[in-house]
């Protein structure tokens, strides 16, 4: 399979409007982070390559675009996903609340094969903000929770200060090319995306 | 995130004020959106459905059968505050589609236990041209990096006796067929070669402008074509719908200019992927996948979304009588320069309002929506493919085929699991045509159905097995059926705008002109998708078009 093209993973990121989704994604992918907080407008998916044991992969980040504001986010979206990767904000216990909302939407839209098996990440975010002192949620709290949905892997993080965002990543990257491997040996009769055979602008390439 | 189940408390709305407001999430009104955000136009996109799609969806087996049998209550209008400047007008909502008929002959618990492993489309069948301008919509809106497609395997046309025979398009095709003549093989390659000829700018021979103004089936029979292969060419290439060389009935007689076109649009359909074995393409996931993907596009430029969102009326105002906006079944009043509905919206007639002085002329349009005709769909799924070695393949069956009274062609699409819309094993058929009443419409179904399948008496077992043991060859069992008529609705452009109901054709060149015509109404200054993409936009990839298309 490798030999045919690259390994392409999709990997979603979902939570509550405002716990920093697009900001994680920007800053992991183009080392920025903007202050000024606007709902979501304009991002679309960021891609990032990178070197895992001896595989090139690309990483597709899809953003919810906007569309988890009123839980509009359409099956569309879930398809085909290889991570899940879950964001609350430490400030914000609803952010944290709603987690079990957003897994359990997840698994109903996506409907992965085994969805036990289907890795998902936990990211807590905005450990930066007053020094820690405003955080309502505790690490053990979220780790209790990681525990109880099969031992989800989590990483707290702060997108503003870059603090953990690589790691969390690399992390969420690994996971999804493991359930790369056991999607292949499932779905044997879905085919996968086949490299285009002659790219022409403005044309199709197929 | 909401269930059904639970009591549901209706999110407020905020801003209050947009551009737009389309209510429906059918193909049109998500093209329409998209396009409209990319002018930089403030939309709200509601749907009723806690799905996207409305009558284009590709729904659950479960959701399909509900959608289908359960008509549903309009929504109790939440008792808003009435001391405002507005009239109020509740609207109605009238379901398209009419005289469902489902049936489930699965003895075992397979498709309930499976039922999320389908995605079945509302408004089947429906596939697209590789060189159709649904190809060329998606690749500048950018709705195409979000969908994956796939070849349809083959194309057969339905001939009475005979079964099912490969549409010869293109010259390796007729030459390889095995049913077709020498002496038919030489004229279809003549008749191509002067298509071609004609389509062929360097070129001198041409058609002659009398030629092509006359019906393509006058001009056909003048090129001393014979009538399976003038079948052909008018129904399984052209897809006309009905019999041209009955005139009285006729409601479509081609043009010969058109029916050129039509084969052009064929021929360049055919090899222009490499992996992609005939004209059609289908996508991954089903068809609901397109409203999505423009909707995506939509919400990627700033167009809110919000589904589970039901409207119940119409904001008014008092003296103009012009429209100011809508409530929803929260009780938001939400304001907007323009809307678009869905068609399944009317508003009662006659008008009774309390505002006796209020000027109403202005809502006939919503009152009498004019149906243009009507379509019958068929489901089928079934655990075998129609033709062995081939999963995903259209069938055309022309007029007269199945018996003498048939004065419609049929189109059917089969799918099988390898596109992602149904379990391993399993195939979806997709059956439509025109009719002019349910009876008529199901019976044409009925014989297309039972010219390919085999559909088990309800209830019975017994019956079954014995038709498994027949010497009749092995015709794919029905394990579940539904069948439905769907009013023909066009798009209008008014005090409201209103969108299309899906049509009865194989694929979506109409409804997208009709779109693109209705934009251009509320727009007329603005560009149909800009091509360059905002620079302030910097996530924004314009270098990631193209078409995936799975080999």
């Amino acid at each position: 399979m490798s030999l045919r093209r690259r390994t392409l993973l999709k990997v979603i990121v979902l939570g509550d409007s405002g716990v920093g989704k697009t900001s994680l994604m920007n800053q992991y992918v183009h080392k920025k982070f903007s202050q000024q907080y606007k709902a979501t407008i304009g991002a679309d998916f960021v891609t990032k390559e990178l070197q895992i044991d001896d595989r090139l992969v690309t990483l597709q980040i899809w953003d919810t675009a906007g569309q988890e504001r009123f839980q509009s986010l359409g099956v569309a979206f879930y398809r085909g996903a290889d991570c899940c990767v879950l964001v609350y904000d430490v400030n914000v216990m609803k952010s944290f609340d709603t987690l079990e909302n957003w897994h359990e939407e997840f698994l109903k839209q996506a409907n992965p094969p085994d969805p036990r098996a289907f890795p998902f990440i936990l990211l807590g975010n905005k450990i930066d903000i007053d020094g820690g002192n405003s955080r309502v949620v505790s690490e053990k709290k979220a780790k209790d929770w990681c525990a109880s949905k099969g031992n989800i892997p989590y990483f707290e993080t702060s997108a503003k200060e870059d603090y953990n965002v690589d790691a969390a990543f690399l992390c969420i990257a690994k996971a999804a090319l493991a359930n790369e491997h056991e999607q292949d040996i499932y779905f044997q009769g879905i085919p996968e995306a086949a490299v285009p055979e002659n790219e022409q602008r403005g044309g199709c390439a197929c | 995130m909401s269930e059904s189940q639970e009591p549901f408390s209706y999110p407020p709305i905020d801003p209050i004020n947009f551009d737009l407001i389309i209510v429906g999430t059918a193909l049109s009104e998500s093209v329409i959106a998209a396009a409209a955000s990319a002018v930089g136009k403030t939309i709200l996109h509601l749907d009723p459905n806690s799905f996207y799609g409305s009558h284009f969806a590709s729904l659950s087996l479960h959701d399909l059968s509900s959608y289908l049998t359960s008509p549903r209550s309009p929504p109790a209008a939440a008792s808003a505050s009435t001391d405002s400047d507005d009239v109020v007008i509740d609207l109605v909502h009238q379901h398209i589609c009419s005289d469902a008929e489902i049936a489930s002959y699965d003895e075992s618990a397979f498709l309930d236990e499976n039922s999320r492993k389908f995605s079945i489309d509302l408004g089947g069948p429906r596939a697209l041209f590789s060189a159709d301008k649904t190809i060329d919509l998606l690749l500048k809106s950018g709705a195409a990096q979000y969908l994956e497609f796939k070849g349809i395997d083959a194309s057969f046309v339905f001939e009475a006796n005979e079964g099912l025979a490969n549409v010869p398009d293109s010259r390796g095709a007729i030459f390889r067929d095995k049913k077709l003549s020498l002496r038919e093989k030489n004229q279809l390659m003549r008749f191509f070669k002067l298509v071609q000829q004609h389509l062929d700018v360097t070129q001198e021979e041409k058609i002659s402008e009398e030629d092509m103004d006359i019906p393509f089936v006058s001009f056909l029979e003048k090129m001393k074509l014979p009538p399976k292969i003038k079948s052909i060419l008018l129904y399984a290439i052209a897809m006309v719908d009905y019999d041209q060389d009955n005139s009285e009935i006729c409601k479509d007689l081609l043009k010969t200019k058109d029916g050129i076109d039509c084969l052009a649009q064929y021929s360049s359909s055919v090899g222009r992927f490499p992996n992609a074995p005939g004209a059609l393409l289908y996508p991954i996931y089903g068809e609901g996948e397109l409203p999505q993907a423009f909707c995506r596009r939509a919400a990627v430029k700033g167009c809110i979304y919000v589904l589970r969102m039901p409207v119940v009326s119409l904001l008014m105002d008092k003296v103009t009588g012009l429209y100011k906006g809508i409530r929803l079944v929260s009780g938001q009043d939400l304001y907007s320069h323009q809307l678009i509905l869905d068609p399944s919206f009317t508003i009662p007639s006659p008008l009774t309002l309390s505002a006796s002085d209020f000027p109403s002329e202005r809502l006939q349009m919503l009152s009498q929506r004019d149906i243009k005709g009507l379509v019958a769909r068929g489901i089928c799924i079934t655990k075998s493919s129609i033709k062995p070695d081939v999963s995903n393949c259209s069938v055309v069956y022309p007029p007269r085929s199945l018996y003498p009274e048939q004065v419609t062609s049929i189109k059917a699409l089969q799918i099988g699991s390898n596109l992602a819309v149904c379990p391993a094993g399993t195939f979806i058929l997709y059956f439509s045509t025109l009719c002019n009443d349910a009876d008529e419409g199901k019976k044409l179904l009925k014989a297309a159905m039972n010219a390919l399948l085999t559909l088990p008496v309800s209830g019975n077992s017994e019956s079954i097995l014995s038709v498994q043991s027949d010497s009749e060859d092995t015709k794919p069992i029905v394990i579940w059926s539904a069948f439905y008529i769907q009013k023909l609705i066009t798009s209008k452009f008014e005090f409201i705008s209103s969108t299309p109901t899906p049509d009865g054709n194989l694929n979506y060149n109409d409804l997208l002109d009709a779109a693109q015509k209705l934009f251009g109404q509320m727009y007329p200054n603005e560009e149909f998708f800009p091509k360059a993409t905002p620079p302030d936009d910097p996530t924004d990839e314009d270098d990631a078009s193209g078409l995936t298309l799975d080999s």
